[in-house]
């Protein structure tokens, strides 16, 4: 019959009710290739070599130099993704990682300055005093969005969000103005931070040090979330505001706590940036990486564990960036739209996860 | 041809349960066709076949003879058939015009709300209702959107409608009202199908009744040609006035004291306007009343969910009134919230986790840092068999479990003594059966029971006045937020119960 | 404080207002269904790298087009995320943000530039292909209105776009308050299963508004560009698509009240840049660069409070994926 060449395709989407550690393994890792796929079509549209590119961003991870470099990056990006895991937990849409680091980098280096201008602290207490104001400083930052939602349900998203931007022009003010060096020629730079107020007092090598403490701080989560009474009213918050408010629990309290600590741990992260990479304050100091830390900490289905091996992957490709702008004249927003770009295809991965989806050809009855 | 819809042999099955077996209706113009059965007895599920919610596993539709396919309800609307359920299906932000006309594309592109306003109110009219078409349907009493309701079903030259329990939101005036719509709309050749489980009903409005039980019809007859004791035998397949076995024992001292109790409900309305009520310990006190008239805010001012706007209630002489729900719940207060999924359980989260959600922050769990989980599971454990909830693992998420697992679930939580190694001083349970098997109910009734001997005041919120008789030692009724009447069971009869009910002073409050 | 100093700082406000206003009527459609469209400040970026090298290879109008078209396509993709595959609005929203303004930095290189403009019309001279701005949308003014004292320089001496985003800020709350499509769209942000049940096609009209709001906020990032402020630089825009946002709630999901609110900002940021010009913050503009963002955080607090949220509601579903059930 003629008809026959016209038999329909059914497509059929049905919700999984489990699906295998393995599904999920090969969703995430096709989601990176295709990834890299579509990068690469960008890249010959512009007019670039995709193929040299990848063979530049798979040069970092074989290159030992370029690896320890990744794990600078990666302990910012790491310790930012740590704090949003605790806010995530309790479904606190925090987008404020970048500007709680900011103001990390801000009180930190307000402790150096106060050290080095006024002579008001102690050498042997300026670093322990910086990783206190940074945590302080950053989760105080994160602590009025949290309050704000708590208590009056002011939508987190667009309050963190704002907060980035008050952060970063906070911090080019007081760089190009107040803060900046006297012998720094008029760069917008801050005096260069003191060897003992810098990571690198641990291990000689700040990738060491930092790595210490981005592992210390996932064990400290991992804890938290896992075995605190605080953790589990996270857990609970996250779930169902009106089933925790039932239990009994203080949800202002809750939220204002949790939202604390996390923006406390990207605190610290800042920390790590200008202590620890740079070694001073400069402006727009972070190439993003509080927004970096939400991909991750996505990525990594809040589990602190994984969050190390995947922050070190994002570090890998800030080098990879820098490498390409340096080499190719790539610019540095290649690095930017290709963990958008694994973002977007790790969330639609999470739909593959979801939903099974079977076309079948044939006449449905 | 005089019959506007005819199912046969309807078959419907969920997983373990069979709703509808081999199901037989028929609805004639011009009737009033009323369909009974207790909660579960399978009418809304073969109701929902009919309107296009469901797709029946085997069976045929006819409408007006012709043998059709409904797949969705709007398939169900295009031929006629609408349907009003329990829980309205509007847009409270909207006005009732636009509630109407939603979908109609007859209005045209440019809305002449001029026109169809006046449409509305001349429709509305010819059935004795007074609306106006531009106000919001937020504004509106539960009577009123019930007309809306229909209006947009009979804005929509809808002949076939399906009212789902109608009368579990209105007063009494409003049911009379609604009544009085309904024949008028059979005289008109509408066929109407009236879902309930109230006799009283039956004879007040209907031509024909099906009695269903169980997934099955079990008669269809002319109203005329029956009576109450007949159906309610056809309904529940036994002598109805079953008692349970129910040692009282004698109440002693106060569990708690409520004086003068006022509160706001979410839309800023007095909502409790001076309720007196004491619970003794040893003592069930049930309140039943029309839903919608105080009961919830009651429950959740008691629970410290709601703030009191004045009054205060008293539990061994602290006043509880605004305080936190941490502290309520310290001072020995078990609260089984109404809608499981809504207030109580996490679906997401494990048995453990649901069952230690209050406990969890206090010794032996905690020791105000740390959980310890040792300590829960093995409690855990105990719960899971003392309070037979069935369920594969402790770690087993909570949304795999049936109804009647997941109350048992909340009995465990609340009233084992998790917190404080006691049992609670006061039960507050609003609507701890509803939407239960008879077997769950029984668990519910039984627990109950055996709690308040054990000492522990109770106060039951019902929408069954029949379950509130049975198991309460004294029975409160609730109206327009205050306590309207007290009384023992068996002191009052069914009808000046329902007097009560409708907001008339019969018995001096206790 | 001449009169022309007065009118200068009314016609500025107007003019950043409109950044504003454009991307806010979009995002109002798409919320108004239950979409949130948090991409908006990649849409708006994408439009604004859109009109640069679209406006420099084919001049004014084909980049504006173009840089519609652009928006629509996110928009488009957005709507198969969010709507169709039913995933976390905020996560995709925010993965696109982050897309557009990855995609939008390349055009910051002159050699990718070159590369690019150079395929788009051979033709172009040499110092054309290097040029970090365009021409500027010349202004139109409206004869006889535009010398109204005051007035005619606020609101009838300005480019096309502007008047473009009046009438299309009247035209759309006309269609969303007055007609069956208004109405259809609202109902679906309101209770997306009633509507369904009523016959209407809650994917398609998701999709259609989440379409319409990428292209209005792609719209906006080429006012903002060639309209406004036509030289280029990295994350050009700053951070407005957000403050869009926060701007749709200002004007509880009404695009007339969008007006209002949107010259509020615009008259905000205008503000700040006068006030530097008086030499406030010299030592480190900086200082008054967070205006903006600032007054965006107070906004949303005060319209948060009990009081105010009691009268103004979001959309009931708003950021809730529709899914029929069996």
């Amino acid at each position: 019959m003629a008809k026959t060449s016209r038999i329909p395709y059914n497509i059929k989407i049905q919700k999984r009710l489990y699906y295998s550690r393995k599904l999920s393994i090969l969703t995430t890792f096709s989601a990176i290739i295709i990834a890299f796929g579509v990068a690469g079509l960008f890249f010959t549209i512009i007019g670039l070599n995709p193929l040299e590119v990848y063979s530049y961003i798979g040069g970092v991870f074989a290159s030992p130099t370029l690896l320890l470099e990744s794990f600078k990056r990666a302990i910012p990006i790491g310790l930012a993704a740590l704090g949003l895991s605790i806010a995530f937990k309790m479904n606190f849409w925090n987008i404020g990682a970048e500007g709680q680091m900011y103001m990390g980098m801000l009180a930190s280096t307000g402790i150096v300055l106060l050290h080095v201008y006024y002579g008001l602290i102690p050498d042997y207490l300026v670093l322990s005093l910086m990783i206190l104001a940074a945590f302080l400083t950053g989760g105080l930052w994160c602590c009025l969005p949290a309050f704000l939602k708590a208590k009056m349900k002011v939508n987190e998203i667009l309050t963190t969000l704002m907060m980035n931007y008050v952060a970063m022009y906070l911090v080019d003010f007081l760089i190009y103005g107040p803060w900046r060096d006297p012998k720094g020629y008029g760069f917008p730079l801050s005096v260069p931070f003191p060897e003992y107020s810098k990571l690198t007092v641990m291990f000689g090598e700040f990738a060491y040090g930092g790595l210490l403490l981005l592992c210390l701080t996932a064990v400290i989560v991992f804890i938290i979330l896992r075995y605190t009474k605080l953790g589990f009213e996270l857990k609970i918050v996250g779930e169902n505001i009106e089933i925790a408010r039932n239990a009994g629990i203080n949800l202002s309290k809750v939220v204002t706590v949790g939202g604390f600590i996390a923006g406390g741990i990207a605190g610290i992260g800042g920390l790590t940036i200008v202590s620890g990479i740079i070694g001073r304050l400069r402006p727009r100091a972070s190439p993003g990486y509080g927004y970096t830390a939400i991909i991750v900490v996505l990525l990594s289905a809040l589990n602190p564990w994984l969050i190390i091996p995947v922050s070190i992957f994002f570090g890998g490709l800030f080098v990879a960036g820098d490498i390409l702008q340096a080499t190719l004249r790539i610019p540095g927003a290649a690095v930017e739209m290709y963990q958008a770009l694994i973002f977007l295809f790790i969330v639609i991965g999470e739909f593959m996860k979801r939903y099974k989806i079977t076309i079948t050809r044939g006449v449905v009855e | 041809m005089t019959e506007l819809v005819s199912l046969k042999g309807i078959v419907k099955h969920f997983p373990g349960v069979l709703a509808n077996d081999n199901v037989d209706f028929t609805l004639r113009r011009g009737e009033i066709h009323a369909l009974l059965g207790e909660n579960g007895a399978g009418k809304t599920t073969l109701m929902n076949i009919l309107y296009g919610l469901y797709r029946p596993d085997s069976g045929e539709i006819y409408i007006e003879g012709r043998r059709i396919e409904i797949s969705s309800p709007r398939d169900a609307i295009k031929l006629g058939v609408g349907m009003v359920h329990q829980n309205f299906k509007l847009i409270p932000s909207h006005t009732i015009l636009e509630n109407i006309i939603l979908g109609l594309k007859e209005v045209g592109f440019i809305i002449n709300y001029k026109k169809i306003s006046e449409e509305i109110r001349k429709l509305a009219e010819s059935y004795g209702w007074r609306i106006n078409p531009n106000a919001y349907v937020w504004q509106l009493t539960a009577g009123e959107k019930q007309q809306v309701e229909l209006l947009k079903l009979l804005y929509r030259d809808a002949r076939i409608l399906i009212l789902d329990e109608p009368t579990s939101v209105l007063t009494l005036q409003e049911c009379r009202i609604l009544f009085q719509a309904l024949k008028r709309m059979a005289r008109e050749g509408k066929g109407i199908i009236f879902i309930t489980h109230k006799l009283d009903e039956v004879f007040a409005i209907s031509d024909r009744v099906t009695v269903m039980r169980k997934g099955r019809v079990v008669i269809t007859k002319e109203t005329s040609k029956t009576d109450m004791s007949e159906l309610a035998q056809y309904m529940v397949g036994r002598p109805v006035l079953f008692s349970i076995q129910k040692e009282r024992t004698q109440p002693s001292g106060e569990a708690i004291i409520i004086k003068n109790l006022k509160a706001f409900n979410d839309k800023g309305v007095l909502a409790l306007k001076g309720v007196d009520l004491v619970v003794k310990k040893n003592e069930i006190v049930g309140v039943i009343g029309v839903t919608g008239n105080g009961q919830q805010e009651l429950v959740e001012v008691i629970a410290g969910l709601r703030k009191a706007a004045e009054g205060s209630i008293l539990i061994d002489g602290i006043n509880i009134a605004n305080s936190s729900p941490d502290r309520i719940i310290e001072l020995g207060v078990a609260y089984i919230p109404p809608e499981p999924l809504k207030y109580s359980i996490a679906p997401n989260l494990t048995i453990v986790d649901n069952l230690f959600m209050k406990a969890y922050r206090y010794k032996p769990y905690s020791n105000g840092i740390l959980i310890n989980w040792k300590k829960i599971y093995k409690k855990a454990d105990e719960l899971i068999k003392n309070f037979q909830i069935i369920s594969p693992s402790l770690s087993t998420k909570a949304k795999s479990l049936s109804g009647g697992n997941l109350q048992r679930l909340i009995l465990a939580r609340e009233l084992s003594g998790l917190i404080g190694d006691k049992i609670p001083k006061l039960i507050v349970a609003a609507y701890p059966t509803k939407g239960l098997d008879i077997g769950a109910t029984e668990f519910v009734h039984k627990t109950l029971i055996e709690y308040s001997r054990k000492g522990s005041g109770i106060l039951f919120i019902s929408e069954d006045i029949e379950e509130a008789l049975m198991i309460s030692d004294r029975v409160a009724v609730m109206h327009d937020g205050r306590i309207v009447g007290i009384f023992k069971p068996g002191e009052v009869d069914m009808e000046k119960i329902g007097l009560m009910m409708a907001g008339v002073q019969v018995v001096p409050a206790i | 404080m001449s009169i022309q100093w007065v009118e200068q700082v009314l016609q500025l406000t107007v003019q950043m207002g409109t950044v504003y206003l454009l991307a806010s009527l979009g995002e109002i459609y798409a919320e108004r269904s239950g979409v949130l469209n948090l991409g908006l400040e990649g849409m708006m970026i994408m439009g604004a790298a859109t009109s640069f090298i679209f406006s420099i290879a084919y001049g004014h109008l084909p980049a504006i087009f173009i840089a519609a078209v652009v928006g629509a396509l996110m928009g488009f993709i957005l709507s198969i995320l969010a709507v169709d595959m039913k995933l976390n609005q905020v996560i995709v929203g925010l993965a696109l943000t982050l897309l557009g303004i990855g995609l939008s930095g390349f055009f910051t290189f002159p050699e990718i530039r070159k590369n690019i403009l150079l395929k788009l019309n051979p033709s172009l001279p040499e110092e054309m292909l290097l040029t970090q701005q365009a021409e500027k949308l010349p202004e139109i003014p409206i004869p006889l209105f535009s010398n109204i004292p005051i007035l005619g320089k606020m609101l009838f001496s300005h480019n096309v776009l502007v008047y473009f985003s009046l009438i299309f800020s009247i035209l759309m709350w006309f269609i969303l308050f007055k007609t069956r499509i208004g109405l259809t769209i609202r109902s679906v942000g309101e209770n997306p299963s009633m509507a369904d049940s009523l016959g209407v096609n809650v994917y398609m009209v998701r999709r259609a508004t989440t379409i319409i709001s990428g292209a209005f906020a792609s719209l906006a990032g080429a006012y903002f560009f060639i309209g406004f402020h036509p030289f280029w630089r990295e994350g050009v825009t700053a951070g407005r698509g957000f403050i869009a946002l926060a701007l749709v709630i200002l004007a509880t999901w009404s695009p007339l009240r969008a007006i209002l609110g949107a010259y509020l900002f615009g008259g905000v940021e205008t503000f700040q840049y006068r006030l530097q010009l008086f030499g406030l913050g010299a030592q480190s503009p900086y200082f008054l660069a967070m205006l903006p963002y600032i007054m965006t955080i107070i906004t949303l607090i005060i319209i948060s409070t009990e009081s105010i949220k009691k009268k103004i509601g979001a959309p009931a579903s708003l950021g809730i994926p529709y899914s029929r059930e069996e």
